[in-house]
């Protein structure tokens, strides 16, 4: 122990030295010492001329959480040090009820400063118990302590300082304030009764605070008590009281009763929409859905853009839900809104637009942000109206690739079979983007003479062409185009025959299947995986029997693709065909072959999986060892 | 194709299983027109198990939506396979057609505007 006690000595002398380091050593050791004079080391670190030991020593005192630490930080609240008080004071909050003892014997300090720190840190460390000593300075001689116990006993949220907390308010006009902000956060019944009680106050001040104190607590009840300051002539009572009023609603998950005389309140409760105010902004919103006179109308969409993401989208819901009354508002507006805004409103209005919208939309198919003018061309579209094609054709022509894209895609909503020449014209387009839609439109409109248009397409000169005309038939998918692709299958482009393919596997209702039989022959190894996986896909498991030849192919990755086929058949009978590639040449076929394996549980396997578990291959160590567990639990 | 019906939150969820095209889409709208008959005109679609869909079955979804809209209703459609999807992009439908991840996540959209 002597030992312990000459070392904290050398240490407390290293925290002299000018040298950082040295003091930082210091720190850090004494910070590992339970002993009393160690801790008076740290305490006395607090005062270093360097922030970073200061912070240092304090992050040990937190940790010790000892009487004597916070007997020495009490000190410092003494102090003419601004930094040092406010370090000590933080450091005590932190150590928390270690410190309350030592806290409440300073209660009766001689100096009002120290008294009134130590109230303040009492009521941030919340312990209970400290009320009743706390509620004992609301008689200090010192009024700044006084108001100092009256919020702390709010922060400690005890109920058992209720009887001081009004004989103060009772006794002691300059601390009614803090009472009543305390009454709203201890909250409960008793709280709450005496709030009602002072709501009968004739001082606007503490009426104000009262209002706010109710919402705080937020007993739906009292709302009833609190409606008629709604129509208070002061302003800031009423608005006070609105928003207690909000607050108890939030609290309440909106379930409240009571008709508010809202539209009073219209510019108080946007304006905290645009000061981005979440209560007042989710008790707004929620209200619109049976609020929407024409002010509030106005209101709303002039603060559209201050809303948050998610309170947007389920607003332009509601406005879509309110529907046609809204309408003539968003209209209005329209000429004069931003882009941003012009694209909300788009939003809203495409939830139901009609005929007579879209007609009105109309003006703005010119307008100068291509964004608006491809809002506008889906807003025409989703109207559903015939009237809308010839404009449609109009934007199909702009100078902006994605507006034109849009103009095509409303086009295809509207369904004008007798523009299908017009439609495939727009394949012809330089924008991939737009010719992709063209597509969608076509697809859509699916009709015979679609079919055939993009058969005669699958000849086209343009290899563009050929490939969405295949694509495009298997997305169509209706029995009369199988014939169609399965004819494709001997053109003489091999991405042609492989989207064919594709569009095939995609349909799965092929009857004749021989043409992708012949296709697994196809010079091109890719056409080869995709008429394997396209018989996979229409035939069934089955058909491995009959393709398992491609296990043979002269491709590495059409036999790899036949093996991973296997894999997938989750059918342990075709263990058999896959089982050679473990003692192959080629490592991939390899791994995939021991993955296979484990996958559709081929136990047989499992000797000579083992085997490979030695081998210099890594990767083959891996996929042995996971299949052998695989095989084991299966 | 199979149809699952349920009720939840007062949204009427049909749960498709299948391939949607022109002959499934006939049962599914007279589904829907019944639906309709008793004044259920919040109806979501959860698609998880369409396997295919092709013009005629977009075609369907189209007019569907058409309808619930003109009785002032709303169609909400949920779950799409990843080759379903592929479709709605290539047509753009997702403009028109509320689309959601996941049946709760639409049915929850539904409530949306009861709290507070």
């Amino acid at each position: 122990m002597s030992n312990e006690i000459e070392r904290i000595g050398e240490l407390l002398e290293k925290l002299q030295s000018p040298d950082f380091y040295n003091r930082e050593e210091a720190v850090i050791e004494l910070g590992s010492h339970q002993e009393d004079e160690a801790v008076a080391g740290l305490v006395m670190a607090l005062e270093d001329v360097d922030l970073g030991i200061r912070e240092l020593a304090a992050d040990y005192l937190v940790k010790i959480k000892g009487d004597v630490a916070s007997q020495l930080l009490i000190k410092f609240l003494g102090s003419e040090d601004i930094g040092s008080r406010n370090l000590a004071s933080e450091i005590l909050v932190k150590i928390g009820d270690g410190a309350v003892n030592a806290l409440i014997d300073e209660l009766d300090n001689d100096d009002h400063d120290v008294r009134k720190f130590v109230v303040d840190i009492l009521g941030l460390i919340k312990y209970k118990d400290s009320a009743k000593k706390v509620a004992g300075k609301l008689h200090d001689s010192n009024i700044n302590v006084v108001c100092s116990a009256a919020e702390a006993l709010g922060e400690i949220g005890s109920e058992s300082a209720l009887p001081s907390l009004i004989e103060a308010f009772k006794s002691n006009e300059d601390v009614r304030l803090q009472v009543v902000e305390s009454l709203g956060k201890i909250g409960g019944t008793k709280s709450l009764n005496y709030l009602i009680e002072y709501l009968q106050t004739d001082d606007p001040m503490i009426l104000f605070a009262v209002i706010d104190a109710i919402g705080i607590v937020g007993d739906r009840n009292s709302v009833e008590h609190l409606i008629k300051f709604l129509s208070s002539d002061d302003t800031s009572i009423a608005e006070a009281t609105m928003s207690a009023i909000v607050n108890i609603s939030i609290q309440n998950k909106g379930a409240l009763d009571y008709d508010l005389p809202l539209d009073k309140f219209v510019g108080f409760l946007f304006d905290g929409v645009k000061n981005k105010n979440k209560k007042l902004t989710k008790f707004t919103l929620n209200r619109l859905k049976h609020w929407y006179g024409q002010d509030v109308l106005n209101s709303l969409l002039e603060v559209l853009h201050y809303v948050d993401e998610e309170d947007l989208k389920s607003t332009v819901k509601m406005l879509g839900e309110i529907g046609a009354p809204a309408s003539p508002t968003i209209l209005k507006q329209f000429k004069n809104a931003t882009s941003e805004l012009k694209i909300i409103y788009l939003n809203i209005l495409k939830q139901y637009v009609d005929e007579d919208i879209a007609k009105h939309l109309l003006e703005y198919k010119n307008d100068s942000d291509p964004e608006v003018r491809r809002n506008i061309a889906f807003t025409l579209g989703a109207s559903g109206s015939q009237v809308m094609i010839d404009p449609l054709k109009v934007m199909t022509q702009d100078r902006d690739g994605h507006v034109r894209a849009a103009a095509f895609s409303a086009l295809g909503w509207l369904c004008c079979e007798n523009d299908i020449d017009f439609l495939f014209n727009g394949l012809n387009d330089r924008y991939p983007d737009v010719r992709d839609a063209v597509m969608g439109a076509l697809i859509l409109l699916g009709s015979q003479e679609v079919v055939n248009s993009f058969f005669e397409d699958l000849s086209n000169e343009d290899t563009e062409r050929q490939r969405i005309a295949a694509t495009a038939l298997g997305l169509i998918g209706d029995p009369n185009v199988v014939e169609p692709l399965l004819q494709a299958l001997n053109h003489p482009e091999s991405s042609i025959r492989k989207s064919a393919i594709d569009s095939l596997a995609k349909i799965r209702d092929v009857e004749n299947t021989d043409p992708l039989m012949l296709a697994l022959n196809d010079e091109n190894s890719g056409v080869r995986k995709s008429a394997c996986t396209a018989l996979i896909y229409i035939k069934g498991q089955t058909v491995i029997p009959e393709i398992r030849f491609l296990l043979d192919d002269q491709d590495l990755w059409v036999r790899y693709h036949m093996i991973n086929m296997i894999g997938n058949s989750n059918n342990s009978a075709y263990g058999d065909y896959i089982r050679p590639f473990i003692d192959g040449t080629e490592d991939i076929l390899k791994i995939a072959a021991i993955k296979a394996l484990a996958k559709i549980g081929y136990k047989d396997a499992l000797s000579d999986i083992s085997k490979l578990q030695d081998d210099i291959n890594q990767d083959i160590v891996k996929a042995a060892k996971n299949a052998i567990n695989n095989l084991q639990e299966a | 194709m199979e149809i699952t019906k349920k009720e939840e939150n007062s949204v009427a969820i049909l749960s498709l299983k299948g391939r949607l095209d022109l002959a499934s889409g006939a049962g599914l709208k007279e589904e829907i027109k019944a639906l309709m008959s008793k004044e259920k005109n919040q109806i979501h679609l959860n698609l998880a198990d369409v396997d295919f869909i092709n013009s005629s079955g977009l075609g369907v979804l189209v007019s569907i939506m058409k309808e619930i809209r003109l009785q002032k209703g709303r169609l909400t459609l949920s779950d799409l396979a990843s080759y379903v999807q592929e479709i709605f992009e290539i047509t753009q439908l997702s403009h028109i057609f509320e689309i959601f991840t996941s049946e709760s996540e639409a049915i929850t959209s539904y409530q949306s505007v009861s709290a507070g």
